[in-house]
């Protein structure tokens, strides 16, 4: 894989939590690289590490061994301030429970991260106009978050995690809150990104929400057991029937549901 | 019995888990009752002592006093002694105006009292050391001996003259040091003055011997001491001059040496009430949710609103009751050193009287109640099902100051908007902040009111006991209210990233870094004290241009000015440390506690 | 599929390219892979069993498109006897089970290994479900029936996700003992 275009990668990465016999390693010796323009989603079941790898690859925790890059710097030994300086600059997080702030409007809270990385009201405010269209909520701008529902919210905070052009969107169970439509509506604005090129990881243990990635990994006890390349823009060795188009449903779900006379 | 048995349960578990909270509590109550009981004891203790020192020392109920001298101030004063409603008198005696100092070159304005061998019937000093007076030798009264650091077997120089110290007595003839003087030289102003005593022969010689100012006097008891003042006016001569000094006039100048004391200790008291008040409501207004919750949980298995409220309320009034116990024996301990910074008074002090407690355990209670209002009716008002899914009251969406921080720092943003988050613990600060800035004021006015020495010609080599005292007690109370306001600040700092760290920890995923973090936190207190600590100038000279003196100093305009700006600074410092400790906590850590 | 051509009939009689274009739009993407000729085909299964007539429209004989097909009393009673019915079709999962147990026992394959290869090849077809459904617009009659595929799929692969820790820890036992 060419390391250039990886906007993320990781070399024998190890994140140990407590001590003495009780140690638990969350992540256990692991290498990704994740390219340019790649949806990469990481599916395990909870407690598997899933979710302290994507904190790791954001900068939010700090690796017991290992080295995480970001764009071709390594993160993992910055300071904590110029760690925050990079998450302004590359990164935007997604999380399960939306974690909006809940006495700002939702425009106020996608304004935020560009007000923190020095933009002016007035950019920050064009910014996060145009954003809020982009999912579907410019007729919410002005809305609390409490009046929003699930997904509306969700849609917020992805918006929030756009503001700044980051290298990579990182998702934490994006959906883990959301219901069967809202779940969709989610989905359908991560397609739009993955369309546009945007580089993703979404950490997830919903088959349905992992199915629309490009590449799949599976992760049992802070290892990865798996790693499928469903389709896309890589140029990995999976065996992926391509890209959905009508051939594909004759072979596939046609038969599924039956429609032989 | 058994919902009391419950209540006290419950009391008790929740006191376990907030230990600290407990100790707070506490410890600002007893800090303001004590105080308030103090303060509101010091005239009770003043009298209690006066009259322990007339019952032991047979003390006048007047005193009659002539600057002049002649034939009709005898025949005048010896009329006195003969009037119906006297029963017993002494005198009359010389009281000679001389200068005494010490071999340490203290000098002081003393008056000379020229006594019998062996007192009579009114008016017997009590020698607390040493013997009454000799020939040829001196007894000093106990309070200017103190001030002096003269003791029995000293040699003292009167007006040219070495006398031994052979005695150190107490009367309650006079007012205590340094009022002995009564009337000065032909009954006009007096200075501050100490009292000696000598023998007649002496007392006259040294009057002759240096030509010295004298006064008569004559201690008379009365058939009836209630009617003293009724006495002094059927005996007022037309032609000659006469002083009279009822019993009840020494016992009231003895108060003018605690007539600042009292408003600084009730004052102070009311000050450290309410910044107990703010703290602890600051304290509660956090443990809302909890409340909230827990009396969810009460409703939820069948317990009445009216338990619920009394599981709140016990707690706080039983921690405030027993602050106010404590700060009452407190009070009971300090008082006699409070209430008579001289020497010249013996007994013993009396506890706060019925009136004292009363009032302190009002003060208590208030603070209980006032601070505990709030919380209480919220959580007895939600209904059950909301109390139990409460995650956390609904801060306020306030575009206009959002829209004002957006234009700001990072820090100032965040800080502003964390002030915006909980405009009453805001207030809160503003009003702590205030509150300490009213006591740094009055602190630094009282240190430049102009005063004048206990000794000769106003020489602070005996200082003024009263500025002294006055002083003491106001750095003490300072030093108090600047100790609460220090917890609270640190309260509120930390009880902000407590309620905050989601929304801070969420910042710091879209880029803040720790710095801008604690700073925002350090900014969220700081905006508030700004106009608290503005506001308290004005608030403090106001107050104390209700006690002060008409002709009372003000302190410099640069050093309230300094004032000011060093609560600012420390207010920084402060909220710094609580502020860094919150910023540096894993955010990983926290959004997943949060989103559990 | 006889049973689903003879209820659209039911409303009433229609062409057959017409009943192709209703079958479509109901169908969404998943009726792409149907052609025409499979309707003719069944229309004319169902006309030999009595179950449709066919009357022949004005214009040019023996043209499919002149055709109108309609219901005859049996084909109705056939079509309420389908709505009555409540058979469901079963997922055969034994096949696949046996699969893994022989391949296990005869050590011809590593049922692991079978298994990611068949769960990949499951979120390969999840993925094209996933995808037509987020094509679909919201309240679609189609996107409904691929919600039913993409649950039937997720529930394939939580059953995949059962066998591979079975068969990893029947794997365990077997080096431990």
């Amino acid at each position: 894989m060419n390391v250039s275009s990886a906007v993320v990668r990781a070399r024998g990465l190890v994140r140990t939590h407590g001590r003495g016999p009780g140690r638990v390693r969350a992540v256990d010796e692991v290498d990704l690289e994740v390219p340019q323009g790649q949806t990469l989603a990481v599916m395990g079941p909870s407690g598997c590490g899933k979710s302290t790898l994507l904190h790791l690859l954001g900068g939010l925790e700090r690796p017991t061994g290992g080295e995480v890059w970001m764009d071709g710097r390594r993160i993992d030994t910055l300071s904590e301030r110029a760690l925050a300086r990079m998450r302004r600059r590359s990164v935007g997080f997604v999380f399960q429970a939306f974690h909006l702030v809940e006495e700002l409007t939702a425009a106020e809270n996608v304004e935020l991260p560009a007000l923190l990385a020095g933009r002016s009201r007035r950019q920050a405010r064009r910014r996060a106009s145009l954003l809020l269209e982009r999912v579907g909520l410019a007729d919410r701008a002005r809305h609390l978050p409490s009046r929003l529902s699930g997904g509306q919210r969700q849609r917020v905070a992805v918006a929030r995690a756009l503001v700044n052009d980051p290298l990579v969107v990182f998702a934490d169970e994006p959906t883990g809150n959301l219901d069967t439509a809202a779940t969709l509506d989610v989905l359908r604005i991560f397609e739009d990104l993955r369309a546009a090129g945007q580089t993703l990881v979404i950490v997830t243990h919903d088959e349905r929400v992992a199915a629309t990635a490009d590449r799949l990994i599976s992760m049992r006890d802070g290892m990865f057991v798996d790693d499928t390349r469903l389709a896309g823009t890589g140029t990995g060795t999976g065996t992926g029937t391509g890209t959905g188009t009508g051939t594909g449903w004759l072979g596939g779900l046609g038969g599924l549901i039956g429609l032989e006379g | 019995m058994g919902s009391v048995v419950l209540v006290v349960r419950l009391v008790l578990a929740d006191l376990r888990r907030h230990k600290a909270q407990a100790a707070m509590l506490l410890l600002a109550v007893t800090v303001a009752t004590a105080t308030m009981a103090l303060g509101l004891s010091l005239r009770g203790v003043s009298d209690a002592l006066y009259e322990q020192t007339r019952a032991a020392t047979a003390g006048p109920d007047v005193v009659a006093l002539s600057g002049d001298t002649g034939p009709a101030v005898t025949a005048a004063l010896a009329s006195l002694a003969d009037a119906p409603e006297v029963i017993a008198h002494h005198g009359p005696y010389r009281i000679v105006y001389a200068t005494l100092s010490t071999r340490d070159s203290i000098s002081s304005p003393v008056v000379v009292q020229g006594f019998a061998e062996t007192p009579g019937a009114v008016n017997r000093p009590l020698v607390t050391s040493g013997r009454w007076v000799r020939s040829g030798g001196t007894v000093l009264e106990r309070g200017f001996a103190t001030a002096l650091g003269v003791g029995v077997g000293d040699h003292v120089t009167i007006a040219g003259r070495s006398y031994p110290v052979v005695g150190i007595a107490v009367t309650a003839a006079t007012s205590i040091y340094p009022w002995a003087a009564q009337v000065g030289p032909g009954g006009g102003p007096s200075d501050y003055s100490g009292l000696a005593w000598m023998t007649r022969a002496d007392a006259r010689t040294l009057a002759s011997s240096k030509d010295l100012p004298v006064t008569s006097a004559l201690d008379l008891k009365l058939r009836d001491p209630a009617a003293a003042d009724a006495f002094r006016h059927a005996h007022r001569a037309s032609d000659i001059r006469i002083n009279f000094h009822s019993w009840q006039f020494t016992a009231v100048q003895d108060m003018v040496i605690l007539g600042d004391s009292q408003p600084i200790l009730v004052v102070g008291s009311w000050l450290l009430g309410f910044l107990a008040i703010t703290g602890v409501a600051a304290l509660a207004a956090g443990r809302a949710v909890e409340q909230t919750r827990r009396a969810g949980l009460l409703k939820a298995v069948g317990a009445a609103p009216g338990l619920i409220a009394a599981v709140l309320l016990t707690e706080y009034l039983a921690l405030a009751l027993a602050g106010d116990a404590l700060g009452l024996v407190i009070a009971r301990l300090t008082v006699p050193a409070i209430a008579s910074p001289t020497a010249s008074r013996i007994g013993d002090a009396p506890g706060p009287g019925g009136a004292t407690v009363a009032t302190a355990t009002v003060l208590a209670v208030a603070v209980a109640v006032l601070s505990t209002l709030r919380p209480t009716l919220r959580a007895m008002r939600t209904a059950t099902v909301t109390a139990l899914s409460a995650t956390a009251h609904q801060p306020r969406h306030r575009p206009w100051l959002t829209a004002l921080s957006a234009l700001l720092p990072t820090p100032l943003l965040l800080g502003l908007r964390l002030t915006a988050r909980r405009p009453g613990r805001a207030v809160l600060q503003a009003c702590s902040t205030a509150t300490t800035v009213i006591a740094l004021v009055a602190l630094l006015t009282i240190n430049a009111q102009p005063e004048r020495g206990y000794g000769l010609d106003g020489s602070f080599a005996l200082p003024n006991l009263r500025g002294e005292h006055d002083r003491r007690l106001m750095l003490a109370v300072t030093v108090l209210l600047v100790a609460l306001a220090v917890v609270n600040t640190i309260t509120f700092t930390w009880t902000t990233a407590m309620e905050a760290r989601a929304n801070m920890a969420v910042a710091r995923t879209l880029g803040a870094t720790p710095g801008q973090i604690s700073a925002g936190l350090s900014a969220a207190q700081l905006l508030p004290s700004l106009p608290g600590a503005v506001l308290g100038v004005p608030l403090g000279v106001g107050l104390l241009s209700l006690f002060a003196a008409r002709n009372a100093a003000e302190a410099p305009s640069a050093s309230l000015l300094g004032a000011v700006l060093a609560t600012l600074v420390a207010t920084a410092a402060l909220t710094a440390l609580p502020a860094r400790l919150a910023a540096r906590r894993p955010v990983a850590r926290i959004l997943s506690a949060e989103a559990a | 599929m006889q049973d689903a051509v003879l209820a659209m009939l039911a409303k009433e009689p229609s062409h057959g390219y017409h009943l192709h274009a209703r079958l479509r739009r109901v169908l969404g993407p998943l009726g792409e892979s149907m052609n025409r000729g499979q309707i003719y085909v069944t229309l004319a299964r169902l006309e030999r069993a009595g179950l449709v007539v066919c009357e022949r429209a004005d214009g040019l004989p023996e043209r499919p498109e002149r055709k109108v097909y309609a219901l005859t009393p049996a084909g109705q009673q056939r079509v309420a006897a389908w709505l009555a019915e409540v058979g469901w079709p079963k997922p055969d999962l034994a096949e696949f089970h046996l699969k893994l147990a022989a391949a296990a026992a005869a050590r011809l394959a590593d049922p692991v290994e079978l298994v990611a290869a068949q769960r990949r090849e499951l979120l390969r077809h999840l993925r094209e479900a996933q995808q037509a459904a987020l094509a679909e617009p919201a309240g679609s009659g189609a996107g409904l029936l691929l919600e039913g595929v993409a649950l039937r799929l997720q529930a394939d692969l939580r059953w995949l996700d059962a066998c591979e820790r079975a068969w990893s820890g029947a794997d365990d036992e077997v080096e431990g003992g």
